[in-house]
């Protein structure tokens, strides 16, 4: 009997309902250049096995990055106490399940010669400072990692799928007048190396520099509820963190998000129409299968304003007496897995990019954002804007600097009074943490206005 | 001691095959966590977990490769894969480990490894969570269910070594409790955090207290709203002022204020707070959750003012960012094996002051009284502060009523200079602690 069937059948010893065995093997590349150099070339290596045990409700958890087969049983047989039965002499045979491919990387990225990857770090700084005098510094970074898992069930099924991830990242200061702005861009996915002859250094280090520069001379935001318009892409951060997480089954279940017992309410703007799609080819969050080997599919989550859909994972699936959608995801084998995003985008509508600005007297253009943080039990969202522009008679302004918004999930989606019909994905910069595990993920959104936004500022009312 | 014999080992292959300077360090440890859930067990955590990074200079170029495999082959290929990457890396002259000097005496630090953590049942942190749970519960019916709340310990251990005489072990525990109640009423849900970590189980508190002070904040939130846009007197409660001083910390990041990064690069030696701020990174806080007699590489950790008496004294180096800005390491290098160390903190704290908190709150008008933040905070090469907020309004002194979904911003260094406030009441929730902290005046932003 193969190992992996031997350790499923240990992990049911005491007679638990359901089992499962994650492996997982990721090498990491990095190279970082700070200073006009690169200040270090790195690789890890890093490997183990994660066995889950459900019994009802109760999960047992345990993970090894020791290989060795007593190893290995050890861990099997600690998961295994969660279940409380007398002892089980049951086998269990698991057999390959056929995946899908939404991301193929010929060469792994982890074989690609240390040279190449120092390159892009290198072009990418000489572009940066090349672009404006007042580029200050250059922060570049590019890492990459290949990670082979394999999983496998009590209910027979074995996935295996190898996922590469990479992404180039510049962060530029400059200065003017002892003032000093930041610009950040980056970007990658799922992609073979030869990605970046088209989605090249020069590019990223020339958007992040024009971030940089464009912000200078940038007047206090001021603080209090004005109309807001996203810029299309990352802004799609938002959507993520305004209403994505509220969907996750775990906190519908546990009835902790305010979007719970909500189904085929109106909750949103019928504007609105909110897809999560673990299939986008060669995306930063796309998923063949999810980390419980249930392949990664498109759900509509919400339908122009109505919620059709939650997220789940394979356990708060059965425990709600639904299926998976294919969103059960780990950051390693040392975590266990729960109801994520993959890429989450808002659907594109009529209006052009150029008639939504057009359609705003007075407002905020939000063109880049910072991060975002969401208390999903209140709803409560906030997003650092990075790089934020007054909107005067339909037109951009002065840049604005400090500028915060905040808001209520659906709140905000109700406010949703225009949307865009440009392209929305991100360029592949996304990393959601939740519970103190990250994962990759794409966010998108075309050109959107919103309504009634409070935006936090250290300016209040009046002239400036 | 099998673990610095694999350390040693492997920095003598890596010198055998061309380093002029190699090092390795070594983590083990193994933790344990249970959550429950409506009085039973929701889920049980066990492992154990190990890896080496692996640190070499050649040729005055930087390579770096970790492992969590200890296979000897595992080992030595990935010593033999940092001498390559290095190759990929630029000559830096300031290259290097830190020498015998930089390194020190290995100070005293008191005990750090509670036999009683290493040796806790799973039955006492199942039945830890469930009294954090059914004490939580019988604060207000409003409380309608938990997000989650646990507990758990973690026992772990340090080798390192290196060729410039670095042979250094270190043992730790530490033990934790956390509640995420949820309170609901009339459609609103409000949530709220409350936890203890320690190095001994002793100094840990009461579960019960940890589950009823969680549900207080959980409930007190109840009915929160938004208020106006306006600038009024801000208290932070001690974990928000422990955030604000995380960020102070981070605007005194040695490298940051050598390539001018930081708004506190030019301020070495200026007043920016009242002479009753003092902020401190101490490595040797008797019993801290960041206490070690040495860093992430070694040098013996101590005790550095960052502000004292307000007056800016100091950044925080570790040895190469030191030495790129000719000051002295002060044993603040950070790291896990799987990175290289960056600078970070030790036990960083802000001093207690004099004022008993309830006064602090007394003596304003109207005013917001923060106890939750989303949000990063501090950009500190601008020093922009902003972030989104919940908390309780006051009005002539008392907390009146609950308020969302508003945002408090300023800049650091007026914040640092508009503190009007330090409370009595320092504590510590991990390793960054502050007491109450009121400011003179900040943005609230809403409607």
């Amino acid at each position: 009997m193969p190992l992996i069937e031997r350790l499923l059948a240990a992990a049911m010893a005491r007679g638990g309902e359901f089992a499962e065995v994650y492996v997982e093997r990721s090498v990491t590349t990095a190279v970082v250049l700070d200073e006009e150099r690169i200040k270090s070339a790195q690789m890890g290596l890093s490997q183990g096995v994660g066995v889950r045990v459900v019994s009802g409700a109760k999960v047992g958890y345990a993970y090894s990055d020791d290989l060795d087969e007593p190893a290995l049983l050890r861990a099997a047989g600690t998961a295994a106490l969660i279940a409380q039965a007398q002892g089980s002499e049951r086998s269990f045979r698991v057999s390959r399940t056929p995946a899908p491919s939404y991301y193929r990387v010929p060469t792994p990225l982890a074989d690609v010669d240390v040279a190449r990857k120092a390159d892009l770090v290198k072009r990418a700084d000489a572009t940066a400072r090349a672009h404006d005098r007042r580029v200050r510094q250059v922060m570049a970074s590019y890492a990459d990692v290949t990670k082979r898992v394999a999983i496998a069930n009590t209910d027979g099924r074995y996935s295996e799928d190898t996922q590469d991830l990479c992404r180039l990242n510049v962060t530029v200061v400059a200065e003017a007048k002892k003032e000093r702005r930041t610009g950040t861009y980056g970007g990658g996915g799922r992609v073979p190396f030869t990605y970046f002859d088209t989605f090249t250094p020069e590019h990223v280090a020339r958007e992040a520099a024009r971030q940089a520069t464009a912000t200078l001379g940038a007047v206090e935001a001021e603080a209090g509820p004005q109309t807001v318009v996203l810029a299309p892409g990352w802004s799609g951060i938002l959507l993520h963190e305004a209403v994505g997480h509220g969907l996750e089954a775990d906190f519908i279940r546990k009835k902790t998000s305010l979007f719970a017992g909500k189904l085929e309410q109106k909750v949103a703007s019928d504007l609105v129409t909110v897809i999560d799609d673990g299939s986008v080819a060669n995306g930063r969050g796309s998923i063949n299968v999810d980390d419980e080997g249930n392949p990664g599919e498109r759900k509509v989550l919400i339908e122009k304003g109505v919620l059709r859909g939650y997220m789940y994972d394979s356990l708060n699936a059965k425990l709600m007496g639904q299926r998976s959608t294919g969103s059960g995801r780990r950051e390693s084998f040392k975590h266990m897995p729960m109801p994520r995003m993959t890429n989450t985008y808002l659907a594109p509508g009529d209006d052009t990019p150029g008639d939504i600005l057009k359609s705003v007297k007075r407002g905020l253009y939000c063109a880049n954002f910072g991060g975002g943080q969401v208390d999903i039990t209140n709803g409560n969202f906030v997003f650092e804007v990075s790089e934020a522009y007054q909107i005067e008679d339909g037109r951009l302004g002065r840049p604005v600097r400090g500028a915060v918004l905040i808001g209520v999930g659906p709140e905000a989606l109700k406010n949703v009074s225009r949307v865009g019909c440009d392209p929305m994905p991100d360029p592949g910069m996304g990393t959601c943490g939740k519970d103190g595990q990250s994962v990759p993920v794409g966010v998108g959104l075309p050109t959107l206005r919103i309504d009634h936004m409070t935006v936090g500022g250290t300016h209040v009312g009046g002239a400036r | 001691m099998k673990y610095m014999q694999l350390a040693q080992r492997i920095v003598q292959r890596a010198k055998k095959k061309g380093a002029k300077q190699a090092e390795a360090f070594l983590e083990v440890g193994r933790n344990s966590s249970v959550r429950v859930r409506d009085g039973q067990v929701e889920d049980l955590t066990e492992a154990t977990s190990k890896g080496v990074g692996v640190r070499v200079i050649v040729r005055d170029r930087l390579g770096f490769a970790y492992t969590s495999d200890f296979e000897p082959a595992s080992v030595d290929a990935i010593v033999d894969r940092a001498l390559e990457l290095a190759l990929a890396a630029a000559p830096n002259k300031l290259n290097g480990l830190p020498s015998k000097a930089e390194l020190g005496k290995p100070p005293e630090t008191g005990p750090l490894f509670d036999p009683a953590v290493a040796a806790l049942p799973s039955e006492w942190k199942i039945q830890a969570a469930l009294e954090m749970e059914r004490a939580g519960k019988a604060v207000d019916p409003r409380i309608a269910t938990f997000e989650s709340v646990g507990a758990g310990e973690n026992v772990h251990e340090v080798y390192a070594a290196s060729t410039e005489g670095l042979a250094a072990h270190a043992e730790g525990t530490y033990v934790f409790l956390y509640a995420v109640p949820v309170a609901s009423a009339d459609g609103q849900l409000q949530t709220a955090y409350w936890m203890d970590y320690e190095r001994f189980l002793e100094d840990l508190d009461a579960p019960e207290e940890v589950g009823r002070e969680a549900a207080r904040r959980a409930v007190r939130m109840l009915g929160a709203r938004k208020v106006k846009s306006q600038r009024v007197p801000v208290i932070f409660d001690p974990v928000m002022a422990a955030s604000f001083v995380g960020s102070i910390a981070g605007a005194a990041n040695g490298d940051a204020a050598f390539k001018k990064s930081t708004i506190f690069a030019p301020l070495k030696g200026k007043r920016l707070a009242p002479a009753d701020v003092t902020i401190v990174d101490d490595g040797l806080l008797p019993r801290g959750l960041g206490t070690s007699a040495f860093d992430g590489e070694g040098v013996a950790t101590r005790r550095t003012p960052i502000l004292e008496k307000g007056v800016l004294k100091g950044f925080l180096y570790d040895a190469f960012t030191a030495r790129k800005a000719k000051a002295r390491t002060t044993g603040n290098a950070a790291r896990g094996y799987s990175s290289l160390p960056h600078i970070g903190t030790n036990n960083l704290y802000l001093e207690a002051g004099a004022r008993p908190p309830e006064e602090l709150i007394r003596e304003v008008k109207q005013g917001l009284y923060v106890t939750a933040m989303l949000g990063r905070g501090a950009n500190t090469v601008t020093g922009d502060y902003s972030r989104g907020a919940n908390g309780l309004w006051i009005e002539n002194g008392e907390l009146a009523f609950p308020v969302q979904e508003v945002t408090v911003a300023g800049n650091l260094l007026q914040m640092l200079k508009d503190i009007d406030g330090v409370g009595s009441d320092l504590q510590f929730r991990g390793s960054v602690g502050a007491p109450t902290l009121r400011f003179r005046e900040l943005t609230v932003a809403g409607e």
